[in-house]
């Protein structure tokens, strides 16, 4: 029941932004919808380490940066798009098995301040090995079509989103849970945990490596450590709260809250946007620690009753 | 009868604290063996030395003739040994039924599908009497019905050996009388068991042997009638629990 | 190379104050406060703008110290204050959320307020320096010293010798101890907050003299909180040779490294110690 709606929704999401070119052949309109793409698969792929199996990456920026900056360097090199994408989310992958795995190790609670160390590393080594903006060149310029980019970063949240709500689903979404509400008696049940929070690493910097991907396709021109910059940690963490952890809709609902708010604010106030969010962060994780979800859910499960109170009336 | 668990010269040290010094024990398969000893005596310590929380300093530790001895929490479980916590450690976010589910897609013989995990999952939730409650969230559950969940939690993991530790605390006799009454039945679908009681009353009447720890050592072990009326065993209890032990 | 020692010595010595405030908290409440580089900040922006009204930022290092303290004290009764019934690891981790939002909070206001433009307080002694055995000091790097060692000396006895001090050890050591020991748990939590807060206002004055913009907090609060864990957890009186060691050590990677990798050094050293010495390195005894 619960699966063929996600089905249904999935699909629909699927073909609404599928034929949406067709309709809105504005360019400001499909850079923000690719934006929004892109938010989605950052945001959902951190919830996956972050909100269903409990570890808060404040080094997801690495991740993505790296994922960016391998795809960029191998697809400027003459590469096909598609497999410089593959090969620069790996690196991704590669990059969080040799620093990332050591966080794990560390006493669960000092996990983001060591990824946001990790961060921090990554963004000063490749602000100094690049020091140069990377633009593309002519040819690339000349062949340059929106479209293929929307098409990719639609591919890529769908893919984000399909493979977070599949592994959920499974018998190791069970597991992952499970050490995020206690690791102990996850681990007393049977649960390998230290295994099961390699592989959520894994999976988790693997999407956004893709995203990173996107960014670098996307991106004429830019400082090659840009994507590299801590906002692409915070802003997973702070959309993914605001909306929902552990929840699949919850980063999606986050992540159109931001770039809504981000572009009214865009014209007048440049920064407004963050401190809104910011606060609204303090709030969520104050008072309300099932985000924008739990609030969603309330007022259905209340407007049930006043229905159900209705129709008995 | 076949020795299922069986300990020699067991020593765990915390700092200078000697926590175990010296226990030699064994439980045979289809036993139900009570652990007893005042607070502090070392019988939870033991508990997570067998269940793999920590590595004995000394000493072995045979679980159906394989070495456990700091094998870890997750691959001790998956032998076939399951254990519950003094303070109940439910995952609060999840349903009950989620919980229990755990244990069948995990533990030491998972189901091989997770619609099967969650057949048999409602299975144990009826078995243990959560069955009306398996979407509730386990965070919101009571005092009773936690122990449960803690109980159908180890039971859901199908364990050889269930450690169960002090499951009965702040229950009133009604509702103890039910929980032996369910130790009893879990013994009997062929589930060995070492128990950590302070229930004196319980413990005795459960037990087909009786171990006594204080200050980390063995200071007795027997039929629980014999036990009870050891001279060194009183002498511990002198004070805190001899009224109830008499009784 | 003594040249390059002399300026990791005066650079350790800042890291030292900055962290003696992340250490305070987080010793006493188990708290991380991930806002602490961007309190500093503020911190310099007050003081700049003192400045501009013409007091030396010395002198108005105490009414900052002060505006510090308040703002910490409403922070915490705010806040940080409904996290204390928690474990230590939810403690940690809550901590830990909510002060990167008040971070980003501070941050990005600070954007709006001041734009992000680098800023700088210049009285006319701040290019200012002395020879000593062929060595240059410069004086604001001196007195930061200086400071760093009034301050954590005062720190040290005020803990061990007022009464206030010895109930902030007390919390430190054990909530539920201290609680039926008559102690006033929520009370000293917020004092020893506030204090931390105002602690903040040291690194202001010797940051705002080099340079500052409304990002930069979070490189700060990375300076202190290696230092902490180079120290220890809750061990204050190793924060100061931390924060030195911290500061030769990049000293010495400037050296052989050049200057750019400064930063990676004292990040790789941390990352380092917490997988290698989960427990410090200067851990001798607890707060």
């Amino acid at each position: 029941m619960m699966r063929r709606r996600a089905w249904i929704t999935f699909c629909l999401a699927a073909l609404c932004f599928g034929f949406l070119p067709a309709l809105i052949r504005s360019e400001y309109f499909l850079n923000l919808f690719l934006m929004f793409f892109l938010y989605v698969t950052v945001a959902q792929s951190w919830n996956l380490l972050g909100g269903f199996t409990g570890q808060i990456s404040l080094g997801h920026s690495a991740f993505f940066g790296t994922g960016a900056l391998i795809t960029r360097l191998i697809w400027t090199a003459g590469v096909p798009i598609v497999p410089a994408l593959i090969a620069g989310s790996l690196s991704s992958v590669v990059l969080a098995l040799l620093v990332g795995v050591p966080c794990l190790r560390m006493r669960s609670a000092y996990f983001p301040i060591g990824t946001l160390a990790l961060a921090m590393i990554a963004q000063i080594t490749v602000a100094n090995l690049f020091p140069l903006p990377g633009s593309l060149s002519r040819g690339y310029l000349t062949g340059y079509s929106m479209l293929s980019r929307y098409y990719l970063a639609l591919l890529v949240a769908m893919l984000t989103v399909a493979v977070v709500y599949w592994i959920v689903r499974s018998r190791t979404g069970l597991a992952l849970v499970g050490i995020r509400d206690d690791e102990a008696a996850a681990e007393a049940m049977g649960v390998r945990t230290f295994k099961h929070k390699v592989f959520a690493l894994m999976v988790s910097s693997w999407l956004v490596g893709l995203g990173g991907g996107i960014f670098a396709y996307h991106q004429v021109s830019y400082y090659y450590s840009a994507p590299f910059e801590l906002s692409w940690s915070f802003l997973p963490t702070l959309t993914t709260f605001i909306g929902g952890l552990g929840t699949i809709a919850g980063p999606i609902l986050g992540a159109a809250c931001f770039l809504g708010l981000s572009e009214i604010f865009a014209i007048s106030l440049g920064e407004v946007h963050l401190v809104v969010f910011a606060f609204t962060f303090i709030l969520v994780v104050l008072f309300v620690p099932g985000g924008l979800m739990s609030i969603s859910t309330k007022i259905r499960s209340l407007t049930a009753r006043i229905a159900r109170r209705a129709t008995r009336v | 009868m076949a020795t299922l668990l069986e300990a020699q010269g067991l020593y765990k040290f915390f700092g200078g604290l000697t926590a175990i010094k010296g226990v030699d024990f064994h439980l045979n398969e289809g036993e139900i063996l009570g652990l007893i000893g005042p607070n502090g005596s070392g019988k939870t310590t033991l508990f997570n030395l067998i269940a793999g929380v920590f590595r004995p300093d000394r000493g072995s530790i045979r679980f159906g003739g394989r070495d456990i001895a700091g094998a870890g929490c997750a691959d001790v479980c998956q032998m076939g040994l399951a254990r519950t916590f003094q303070i109940t450690r439910p995952f609060p976010l999840l349903s009950v039924l989620d919980n229990v589910k755990l244990g069948r897609a995990y533990g030491s013989k998972p189901a091989r599908t997770l619609s099967l995990a969650e057949t048999e999952a409602i299975e144990i939730l009826d078995f243990i009497g959560l069955g009306t409650k398996r979407s509730t969230g386990a965070g919101r559950l009571g005092l009773i019905d936690r122990k449960r969940l803690e109980l159908g939690k180890a039971l859901a993991t199908k364990p050889k050996l269930l450690l169960l530790d002090e499951i009965m605390a702040g229950l009133n006799p009604t509702e103890m009388e039910a929980a032996s009454n369910l130790v009893i039945r879990i013994r009997d679908a062929g589930v060995s068991i070492i128990i950590i009681e302070h229930m004196m009353r319980a413990i005795l009447k459960l037990s087909d042997r009786v171990m006594v720890l204080n200050t980390g050592e063995k200071i007795a072990e027997g039929l629980p009638g014999d036990v009870i009326a050891d001279k060194q065993v009183i002498e511990a209890y002198l004070g805190v629990d001899t009224h109830d032990a008499q009784s | 190379m003594g040249q390059t020692l002399v300026y990791g010595v005066l650079n350790g010595a800042l890291y030292g104050i900055i962290a003696l405030g992340i250490a305070l908290v987080f010793g006493v409440m188990r708290y991380l406060n991930l806002a602490q580089g961007s309190l500093i900040i503020l911190g310099a922006y007050g003081i700049l703008f003192l400045f501009h009204l013409g007091v030396d930022p010395f002198a108005s290092m105490p009414l900052i110290a002060f505006l510090l303290f308040l703002l910490g004290g409403a922070l915490f009764w705010a806040s940080f204050s409904r996290l204390i019934a928690l474990s230590e690891a939810g403690r940690i981790k809550n901590s830990l959320l909510i002060s990167f939002g008040l971070m980003l909070l501070i941050d990005n206001l600070a954007t709006l307020l001041w734009t992000g433009d680098e800023r700088s307080i210049t009285p006319a002694y701040s290019g200012l320096t002395f020879g000593i055995a062929g060595l240059r000091f410069p004086l604001i790097g001196c007195v930061g010293v200086l400071s760093a060692l009034v301050i954590i000396v005062a720190l040290h006895l005020f803990l061990a010798r007022t009464y206030f001090g010895k109930s902030i050890m007390a919390v430190s050591q054990d909530h539920e101890a201290a609680s039926l020991m008559g102690v006033n748990v929520n009370l000293t939590c917020l004092v020893s907050f506030a204090i931390s807060v105002g602690l903040a206002s040291i690194p202001s004055a010797l940051i705002g003299l080099k340079s500052f913009s409304p990002t930069v907090g979070i490189q700060w609060f990375n300076k202190g909180v290696i230092v902490v864990m180079l120290s220890g957890i809750g061990n204050i009186n190793g924060v100061f040779p931390a924060g030195l060691f911290l500061g030769i050590m990049e000293a010495i990677s400037v050296y052989f490294f050049g200057a750019p990798y400064r930063e990676v050094t004292g990040l790789v050293v941390f990352v380092l110690v917490m997988v290698l010495f989960p427990k410090g390195l200067f851990k001798r005894q607890e707060l």
